[in-house]
């Protein structure tokens, strides 16, 4: 909402500094984005041209001796052929700003000293429509007798800063200059008076030349119209174009300004028909038929739909309601009748209409905002003063006005108490009822009761359960938020704790940071080349994504389904950047379309990593570590298997207590290259409630060994085919007689002195006893046991 | 006799003297102190004397042996000590060079850090974390909380649809609706998660971000408690020097509402271009619940207060750690992540 300062000025004593009057409407909940001069330049003056020589060592130049109202006059040397003895100029004096920022400053021209410079209209960002004579080419030669030394802005008239203010959507009656002035007023502590508008009465009767018929009534809850005839098309006066350009409109001819003009100053989109061009003068609001076209003003032919509603004469459609008037029905030179309308339309409905027709207008975004049907009148009868005002036809009596609703004052109870309660204050009714007269709301107390008459612009304030709250609003706003004293909660007090499930995700980030990853966040959406790339087979889960209807392309149209594109972008990403970072993790979410109300979601935990020293089995070795870190040691193990994206044979299901909880492996060297990783990748992807299920069993304190551990080791050669997995089961599970415990492999050999086929794995463990000191004889038993229990089980023979 | 003893000392301490390493020392206690040695020798000798010269030579020499003997102790020690120095000076190592790490330790990106910062601070005055789905019933995220279809202020929040009643979430407030459906109260529950908003990415935008929520249900709650929470709860995440601005605003969900302002936490609120000359700094919305959530939700807003506040995770990162980009912290630059 651009509110210029001179605008204000008409409706109230601006007594205040710009900044003081931003932070004023900030407390009342009106934050103003920019505060913009409307001629951005700075140390711009007048100055007179009082002596004009040639400079001595340039035939093109010339020196000007120029009165700037000090003691001393400038110098200033410039090209320009046109200015002359006694000329009044713009002169940027040292360190001046121009347009686009550009800086002046004193400099040495040619062996002469020049004090600044003198300036164009193009220089001031001004135009021959802002200034006459600023579109010559040449310096600006200023006109009437500005005094020497004066700001620019003042000498061309153009003072006014233009307040940029962020309206909330509630205040949809602060989108004029009338509703934000109001506020406006109340903020610097002043009264406002409503402007009155002077009813015209005009004369013969509107339905001499026009009818309006409301076949929609619930989309188009009021219609309210006015006649003129003898149109006379000229540009509009001054003042209003000065205005309208204030806020950023572009003056057409006065009966499209007054339209314009009405809609800034009371926020009531209006349109005006040429009445020839209306058939019979008779308007309908009706929705579209099916396949409907209409073209709007600015000559776009718009496919419509059936719930759009349009107005339209008997036989063609000359607007879309709230959108756009029609091509058919705009005013030219040769308009002799006009219809102005000021109309409410349903918010939704036209919310809908702009949606479909991804169109936009000024006028649309106010019915969206929010428009109320006693402001509509109000409008209209507006636009015909104006009409009045600047001679622009003749106006015709009577009001056209199809109202379908009431439009009566509402009246509204508060309970003051509860409003205190809500806002922690001690307010008497009285002091609300006063506070609020600041705001042109009566109020009248009746003890603990506050009755409001709700002015016909408030429509946020509701007749509801909500009352209370809606009106603690505005008496926050008006006793000051500043002035509400913080307290802390009193009453129950509440065992604070995050959940437990936050708390395991706290936990396995911790251990994958110790284990040296770095926290990646990648986005959740994906596309379907992506899923191609991972090579999913038909069928896969992973393939039921969720999809977007409204996507930013193809590529981030899905929900992804797995962690490991993400981190295959990291990857890539910082692979290509050389940041020699080698680990990467991620927790996040994943979703699975299973065709219920909402999608399944998974958290899932990704771990990636890349480069010199890592492969499979350090990959492995993280997740190991931070399965004994979860408490789960000796609870998992691995099975071959897993996604197609890895290669086959270095692929492996991650199970704990015989359940798959996820996946590990080699990335597929096929999908390494399409996600451009340059580098040998290895992925791994779990569910984290899934793991967390298995929960960490609660720790008991074992006695520590009273008798000595015998460590051992032995390596025996087996087939190829034969697993560490297996090695181990057949080790731990011999039939000794003694306590076996910690076995592990620490070497696997092939090569000489193993026949081919055959793998060499040697194994540590340690043996001891309960209740005693082994001896040689029980080694040497349960060594034999071991060898036997492999021989016959796996075939293995101990390595010579 | 006495002569011989003197010399004995004499030529053994100038030995001793000279004497440069153990062995030297050990030669010259066997040629002097040993079963053989020079002094040795003599107190042998000595039975052939008389009782009185007997005496006396014998005290003297026993005088010289205890203090060759010291003296020996004591060179011996002094070779040790320079010895253990030359050794010492051939193992000095250059302290300055790297530590030895077998495994670097990882980063938790910026964002959890905050998170957690944030969480804990509220954790301390008895929230409890809860958490909501990413996709959403179009009803909880919008209807429920006082957005009903075709609002105006649906359009403050642009939303992608999965369908016409499901929506990736474009805040984490559905989390209201879902406690006042679940939760008996009086609760405070702090609600996290990712939310998503049809932005194109920039610098100060993205499609995916963080918020958490705060959302509080008891008897008696008023503005004055939300100021008060979020008072502390700024000085927890910002520091004590921090100064907080409360100013009235609107959303759908609350009524009254506010925004949150801190004084600028690059420039302390003399104003710079982080606060683009203001000085603050806006940080989160807040306000008491609309009595509708609490009524669309079979709560009675005579009987219940709830006041709610939701804060970017992203947008608190950026403030405090500077970061201008926002595009960074969805980037996992290795050489941005190590610098938290």
């Amino acid at each position: 909402m651009k509110l210029p300062l001179s605008w204000l000025k008409e409706y109230v004593d601006y007594n205040v500094s710009n900044e003081r009057f931003v932070e004023l409407m900030m407390w009342r909940g009106f934050e103003t984005a920019s505060v913009e001069p409307a001629l951005p330049v700075t140390n711009v003056v007048v100055g007179k041209i009082t002596a004009l020589t040639r400079h001595p060592n340039a035939d093109k130049l010339q020196v000007c001796t120029l009165d700037i109202g000090e003691a001393e006059p400038v110098t200033i040397v410039t090209g320009a052929a046109n200015v002359f003895e006694g000329a009044l100029v713009p002169v940027a004096l040292n360190d001046a700003v121009l347009v686009g920022g550009v800086e002046i400053h004193t400099t040495t021209m040619r062996g002469v000293r020049s004090e600044g410079m003198l300036c164009s209209g193009k220089e001031l960002g001004i135009t021959g429509e802002d200034y006459p004579g600023a579109g010559v080419n040449g310096i600006l030669i200023l006109q009437g007798a500005p005094k020497p030394g004066q700001p620019i802005q003042q000498a061309l008239g153009m003072e006014d800063v233009v307040f940029e203010i962020e309206l909330t959507p509630n205040r949809a009656d602060c989108q004029s200059i009338v509703g934000i002035c109001r506020e406006a007023a109340a903020a610097l502590g002043q009264a406002f008076c409503e402007p009155p508008i002077k009813a015209i009465a005009g004369e013969g009767s509107a339905s001499q030349y026009a009818s309006v018929e409301v076949l929609a009534p619930e989309l188009c809850p009021r219609y309210a119209a006015r006649v003129v005839k003898n149109i006379r098309i000229q540009p509009s006066p001054a003042w209003m174009q000065k205005k309208l350009k204030a806020v950023g409109l572009r003056p057409i001819n006065n009966i499209v300004d007054i339209t314009n003009y009405v809609m800034v100053e009371y926020g009531h989109p209006m349109h005006a028909f040429d009445l020839a061009c209306v058939q019979d003068g008779h308007i309908i609001v009706r929705t579209a038929f099916p396949g409907e076209k209409v073209t709007t003003l600015d000559s776009k032919v718009h496919d419509t739909t059936p719930d759009m509603l349009l107005i339209a004469d008997p036989q063609k459609g000359v607007g879309i309601a709230g959108v756009m008037g029609g091509e058919n029905s705009e005013i030219t030179g040769h308009t002799q009748t006009v219809l102005f309308e000021a109309a409410v339309f349903k918010s939704s409905s036209i919310r809908r209409t702009t949606r479909e027709l991804r169109h936009v207008t000024d006028a649309a975004a106010r019915f969206i905002k929010g428009v109320e049907p006693v402001n509509a009148l109000l409008a209209v009868n507006r636009a015909i003063e104006l009409v009045a005002e600047l001679n622009a036809g003749d106006v015709v009596g009577d009001v056209i006005d199809v109202c379908s609703v009431n439009t009566a004052e509402r009246v509204v109870y508060a309970d003051v108490a509860h409003v205190n309660r809500i806002l922690s204050t001690a307010i008497p009714a009285a002091q609300m009822a006063k506070m609020l007269a600041g705001i042109n709301i009566h109020a009248k107390a009746q003890g603990e009761t506050l009755q409001i008459t709700v002015p016909h612009y408030r429509v946020d304030i509701e007749s509801s359960i909500e009352t209370d709250w809606d009106i603690a609003e505005e008496i926050g706003r008006l006793y000051g938020y500043d002035n509400i004293a913080p307290t802390l909660m009193r009453g129950d007090t509440f065992r604070g704790q995050v959940s437990e499930a936050c708390r395991e995700e706290d936990a396995v980030k911790d251990l994958c940071v110790a284990l040296g990853y770095y926290e990646m966040y990648n986005y959740n959406f994906t596309g379907p080349a992506v899923l191609q790339a991972l090579r999913l087979p038909e069928g896969d889960e992973k393939r039921l994504a969720v999809k977007l209807l409204n996507p930013f392309g193809e590529d981030q149209s899905l929900m992804r389904t797995t962690l490991i594109p993400g981190m295959l972008d990291t990857l890539a990403r910082n692979c290509n950047r050389k940041t020699g970072q080698r680990r990467f993790f991620e927790v996040g979410n994943v979703h699975f379309d299973n065709n219920a109300d909402l999608p399944e979601e998974r958290r899932m935990l990704g771990l990636i990593v890349s480069g010199a020293g890592e492969d499979f089995f350090t990959l492995k070795g993280s997740i190991e570590a931070l399965l004994a870190g979860l408490g789960l040691s000796g609870r998992y193990a691995v099975q071959p298997g897993g996604g197609a994206y890895f290669q086959p044979g270095q692929k492996a299901h991650i199970l704990v207590d015989g359940e798959v909880v996820g996946e590990l492996g080699a990335i597929h060297p096929a999908v390494q290259k399409d996600f451009d990783v340059p580098q040998k990748a290895y992925a791994a992807e779990l569910c984290l409630p899934k793991l967390m299920a298995h929960k960490a069993e609660a720790i008991t304190y074992k006695p520590l060994p009273r008798y000595p551990v015998v460590p051992r080791d032995i390596a025996v050669v087996v087939d190829e085919a034969v697993t560490s997995y297996e090695v181990t089961q057949v080790i731990c599970q011999a039939p000794v007689k003694v306590l076996l415990e910690d076995a592990a492999l620490f070497d696997v050999y092939r090569g000489k002195g193993i026949p081919e086929g055959k793998k060499s794995m040697a194994y540590s463990f340690t043996l001891r006893a309960e209740d005693k000191t082994l001896n040689d004889e029980d080694i040497s038993a349960a060594m034999e046991a071991i060898l036997r229990s492999l021989h016959a089980r796996l075939g293995a023979e101990l390595r010579g | 006799m006495t002569e011989a003893i003197a010399n004995i000392r004499a030529e053994a301490l100038l030995r001793l003297q000279a004497a440069q390493d153990e062995a030297t020392l050990d030669e010259i206690n066997v040629s002097v102190l040993g079963r053989s040695g020079a002094l040795t020798e003599i107190l042998r000798a000595m039975g052939k004397l008389d009782k009185e010269q007997r005496a006396a030579l014998g005290q003297q020499a026993n005088a010289v042996k205890k203090e060759l003997e010291a003296e020996l102790a004591a060179r011996r020690a002094a070779l040790t000590e320079k010895t253990q120095e030359l050794r010492f000076a051939q193992e000095a190592l250059d302290v300055t060079e790297p530590g030895k790490v077998t495994q670097p330790l990882g980063r938790l990106h910026p964002m959890t850090q905050t998170y957690r910062e944030i969480r804990d601070a509220l954790i301390g005055m008895g929230f409890t974390t809860f958490e909501g789905p990413e996709v959403e019933y179009d009803d909880y995220n919008f209807t429920k909380l006082n957005l009903p279809q075709d609002h105006p202020a649906r359009d403050m929040q642009d939303t992608f649809y999965v369908n016409e009643r499901v929506v990736l979430r474009t805040h984490t407030s559905p989390c209201e609706a879902r406690a006042l459906l679940t939760v008996k109260p009086p609760f405070r529950l702090v609600m996290p998660g990712r939310v998503f908003r049809v932005d194109e990415v920039d610098a100060s935008h993205s499609p995916v971000f963080m918020q958490m929520e705060g959302f509080i249900v008891d008897r008696d709650l008023t503005l004055a408690d939300l100021k008060g929470i979020l008072l502390t709860f700024i000085h927890a995440v910002f520091g004590e020097d921090v100064k907080m601005r409360f100013r009235p605003s609107y959303f759908p969900f609350t009524e009254p509402s506010a925004e949150v302002d801190v004084s600028c936490t690059i420039c302390g609120g003399k104003g710079c271009r982080a606060c683009k000359g203001t000085g603050w700094l806006e940080i989160l919305g807040c306000g008491v619940s609309n009595p509708h959530i609490l009524e669309n939700c079979g709560i009675d807003p005579k009987e219940w207060k709830a006041i709610a506040f939701g804060v970017g995770v992203d947008r608190i990162t950026s403030l405090k750690y500077g970061i201008t980009d926002i595009r960074l912290e969805y980037e996992n630059d290795a050489r941005f992540l190590s610098q938290f």
